[in-house]
């Protein structure tokens, strides 16, 4: 079987499962989530021993669209990280989420919606990475943005939650349409919406290169990258699981996939490249200084990631071969330390109740695998040798070797901050004496942690199974061979002079924390006062009070409410009329013999009109107004229209039964105050030149309408004549089902939302 | 102090047999239009009011209590739903077999097998879907409103009761 889709399979129907597990017995759903996420990893991990596969099927032939997947290099990488990662997050959330929900006092069974939707990022993480038709690559990052809202909102009894959860939407939704809007510029030029043909199209093209900036905008706003930072360290509102996995290894990671995928077409613009060296450096230095003041333990490492993708992104910009593989090799060596280190956040939280560096210390004493775990996971991130982190920077490092010294400076300095503030985190965590005593915790808090230590020292002992990864990867985004090569040396390479810089940099700045501590914070503050969060949270309140403005004019009264939809609408069409051209309208036409039973249906309608205005009685104006539909059916009928008379007459039956309906809910007093109510003598002039303005207006909109004999009846002629060709006698009914049968589809549509409207109203008794 | 409930109209029997008599009939009727609609003058929109209108004269001529009884009153709210989801159906289904949203079956000029007027063409059942959308929100609104109704009726004579208790 195809390996692409087969693991397209695997992942698609694992969120299936555990939603169907937990509608059996919510108990089954981390089992089954567990063995899902382990098949689509063994899935993933068997790929990388079977050659590349694509799958292509035609979607949408009128529309060019094809279910295009490719499993590449690339795709593999970022595959890895999901399914892989993915299994040791939902093996520690069986033992956290029970936990957490006992602390909330939650059901069992919300189990079910967690375990749904982090399968189901899981399911568009590994849709996304393998996609190539540029609108299958927007279905799943976008899908990757609405599964990230219900997981990060996942605590939705939390206000922060919920305000976090309508951040990242906000950003990454809003930035994803401008994703949509670059590959429909990139379709627009190469009439194609197949990636591959377009990168072996080779020129860029036209709007191609504004294309690939909006293309960069989303990428870059979803690996919270400065200045669309300011939500992922908010988002750590979610519970642990859910921190540790988007925004460690796949949601933030999808960003710089983005990147890595049109790269072959992004690294022909020099101004891109620079972007993304400005951006990557603002985000290193702004994630690496606030990372420093935090004292929340998530908090830390949100602005660590933030930094470190600032470190991959800069490498995008830097680009050559070092930068290209070096960016590659780090997505996939962050991701297996900050894991690690977003998981031991939560254990220590669970174990000791506190979520502050302050209050935390000396636990190495009591839990020295997850010391020893985390340990091993935060050497890798400080780039200790012996870790696969080491080779990470050493990348970063030669890539700043041939470019010169800014880049070295810029590099060695980002290093320094990272190493400075993990420093930090780990020791006052693990070392140094005990502050609160750590309850014990279940070991399935602490295994994944050890393992994905193990694996970051395996990787700095045994690269090659993790370079050939990041090499194949490194290829699709430099579209030629790439292959990574890493080893130690003890010559006084300029790499490794860098490394020794970084550490002495680093404890350097952790030592001195005391001199620069008040500077730090006050650029932290700066930034949250002036930043873009607060021009987030500025917006977001203008729009709500705006918002509240026009609702609290529109909802004051019904005369407000009704006000607020007729004007609008009656000046739309007296200006339509001002401005069409009406040379053969507004004329009477001859009166025929035939014409006289339509024209007593006519008068009949303008009889029961008057005779509504004189009403007072609502039942009896409810009849008067359905006399006035009636009369009106009549002339659809003597004008041969015996489709619409038959509608006519239903619908005006039908509006009949629901008004007399609503009337029996209003109670009686009401009804007999507004029957008895005295008319406003002051009011009267005011309220009939309303009415004249606005029948006349009706009047000759209708007349206008009516008498225009020069109707271009080209597209009723074609309708008719294809009546036959598509099985249909009866020309109507082939429109509303065939010809327009879109517009009936969109109009069932208000139907039935409208019928929940009105059934949840009346059942909420908010009507009455 | 409790309202006073409104007053019982009590309707009259032969409203009581012609909402009877017309019951089947008036469903035939409904699908007579429905199936024909593609041959003869009709659709699913009108064979949807007319069947909303004949179950709603059982409720007016028998009370909102008799709505409840019967069946294709009760599930109004589920068959607007189900015709929905049958509407999306014809519309998406051709898609993921290379056609654009909402290709007919079978194709122009194609040979159509039918069972009198009734044709075997999925526009019909595009048709079917959109009587079950306009039938099952006609009834169902009605039925909420009855059950509103209904409720505050119950509400009233609570009052009362609590009243002359005391």
């Amino acid at each position: 079987m195809n390996t692409a889709i087969l693991l397209l399979i695997v992942a698609i129907a694992a969120p299936f499962l555990a939603l169907a597990s937990g509608a059996i017995h919510p108990r089954l759903v981390p089992h089954v989530s567990l063995v899902a996420t382990a098949a689509a990893a063994v899935v993933t991990i068997w790929s990388f021993w079977q050659p590349d596969s694509t799958y292509s099927t035609t979607w949408i032939s009128v529309y060019d669209l094809n279910f295009y997947f490719t499993l590449d290099g690339l795709a593999r990488l970022y595959a890895l990280l999901a399914t892989g990662i993915g299994f040791l997050v939902v093996a520690y959330a069986s033992r956290y989420l029970p936990l957490h929900l006992h602390h909330q006092h939650r059901p069992e069974s919300d189990q079910t919606r967690f375990y749904f939707f982090l399968l189901l990022f899981m399911a568009a993480m590994v849709g996304l990475v393998m996609a190539q038709d540029l609108i299958l690559i927007f279905l799943f990052w976008d899908l990757t943005a609405i599964a990230s809202f219900f997981l990060i909102g996942y605590d939705q009894q939390e206000e922060e939650s919920r305000g976090a959860a309508m951040m990242a939407l906000m950003v990454t939704g809003i930035t994803a349409v401008l994703v949509l809007i670059g590959a429909m510029l990139l379709h627009r030029e190469y009439g194609t919406w197949s990636l591959p043909e377009i990168i072996a199209h080779g020129d860029l093209v036209g709007m191609t290169k504004w294309g690939l900036l909006l293309i960069a905008i989303g990428a870059l706003a979803k690996s919270a990258q400065v200045p669309m930072h300011f939500w992922l360290p908010r988002a750590m509102a979610a519970p642990t699981p859910v921190s540790a996995y988007l925004h460690s290894a796949a949601m933030v990671a999808a960003g710089v996939f983005l990147i890595g995928r049109f790269y072959p077409l992004m690294q022909q613009v020099d101004w891109l490249l620079d972007l993304f060296l400005f951006i990557g450096f603002a985000s290193m230095l702004v994630g690496g200084i606030i990372a420093l003041t935090r004292n929340v333990l998530k908090h830390i490492l949100a602005y660590s990631t933030i930094s470190q993708y600032g470190y991959v992104v800069f490498m995008f910009g830097m680009g050559g071969e070092y930068g290209i593989k070096g960016a590659s090799f780090y997505v996939l060596a962050h991701a297996i330390v900050k894991s690690a280190l977003f998981l031991t956040a939560g254990a220590v939280s669970e174990a000791t109740g506190k979520k502050n560096l302050a209050d935390i210390g000396g636990l190495g004493r009591k839990m020295p695998w997850l010391a020893a775990g985390s340990g091993m996971a935060a050497s890798g991130l400080v780039a200790l040798p012996l870790t696969i982190g080491f080779f990470k920077d050493e990348l970063f490092f030669a890539r700043a070797t041939e470019l010169g010294q800014p880049y070295i400076l810029m590099d060695v300095l980002g290093a320094s901050l990272t190493f400075a503030y993990i420093f930090r985190f780990w020791t006052h965590l693990f070392l140094g004496r005990e502050i609160t005593s750590p309850a014990p915790i279940s070991r399935w808090l602490v295994w994944p942690v050890v393992v994905l230590g193990i694996i970051t020292v395996v990787g700095g002992i045994w690269p090659e199974p993790f370079t050939s990864v990041a090499s194949s990867a490194a290829s699709i985004s430099a579209n030629k061979v790439a292959d990574i090569h890493v080893h130690y040396t003890f010559d006084p390479i300029p790499e490794n002079l860098m490394a020794i810089a970084t550490w002495v940099c680093g404890l350097t700045i952790y030592w001195t924390r005391k001199r620069w501590w008040r500077a730090a914070t006050g650029v932290a503050h700066l930034g949250e006062r002036v930043g873009p969060a607060h021009w987030y949270y500025r917006g977001l309140w203008g729009l709500n009070a705006l918002s509240d403005r026009v609702h609290d004019i529109e909802v004051r009264d019904l005369r407000s409410r009704v006000v607020s939809i007729l004007v609008p609408a009656g000046a739309l069409v007296a200006i339509a009329v001002l401005v069409t051209p009406n040379s053969n309208s507004f004329e009477i036409g001859a009166f025929g013999q035939h014409d006289f039973a339509l024209i007593i249906m006519i008068v009949a309608a303008v009889v029961s009109g008057f005779v509504v205005m004189l009403l007072r009685d609502h039942l009896r104006l409810a009849i008067g107004l359905s006399c006035v539909g009636y009369s009106l059916a009549g002339v659809y009928a003597f004008m041969g229209a015996p489709n619409v008379t038959l509608v006519a007459i239903v619908v005006e039956t039908m509006t009949s039964l629901f008004l007399i309906g609503m009337l029996v809910l209003m109670p009686s007093s009401i009804l007999r105050f507004e029957t008895q109510a005295k008319v406003d003598k002051r009011t009267m002039p005011r309220d009939a030149i309303i009415a004249t303005v606005a029948g006349l207006l009706v009047f000759f909109v209708s007349w206008g309408a009516l008498s225009r004999t020069s109707l271009n009846t080209e597209v009723i002629d074609s309708q008719t004549a294809l009546t036959e060709a598509v099985h249909a006698k009866n020309v109507v009914t082939a429109i509303l089902a065939d010809f327009r049968g879109f517009d009936t589809m969109g109009e069932i549509t208000v139907i039935a939302i409208t019928s929940i409207g009105v059934i949840s109203l009346l059942r909420s008794g908010r009507l009455r | 102090m409790p309202q006073t409930p409104p007053p019982t109209i009590v309707p009259h029997g032969m409203i009581k047999t012609g909402a009877r008599v017309f019951l089947v009939p008036g469903w035939v009727l409904a699908i007579a239009i429905l199936l024909k609609g593609y041959a003869d003058i009709g659709d699913g929109f009108a064979a949807g009011v007319i069947a909303a209108v004949i179950v709603i004269l059982q409720g007016i001529a028998f009370g909102a209590e008799e709505l409840e009884h019967i069946r294709v009153a009760r599930f109004a709210p589920v068959m607007c739903f189900i015709g929905l989801a049958l509407a999306y159906a014809v519309a998406f289904v051709p898609t993921f077999f290379g056609y654009s949203i909402l290709t007919h079956f079978p194709r122009m000029n194609e040979h159509a097998a039918h069972f009198g007027p009734l044709e075997f063409i999925t526009p019909v059942l595009f048709d079917i879907a959109v009587f079950l959308v306009v039938y099952g929100f006609c009834v169902g609104a009605v039925m909420t409103v009855a059950r509103a109704e209904l409720r505050h009726k119950r509400l009233l004579q609570r009052a009362r009761k609590r009243g002359g208790n005391r």
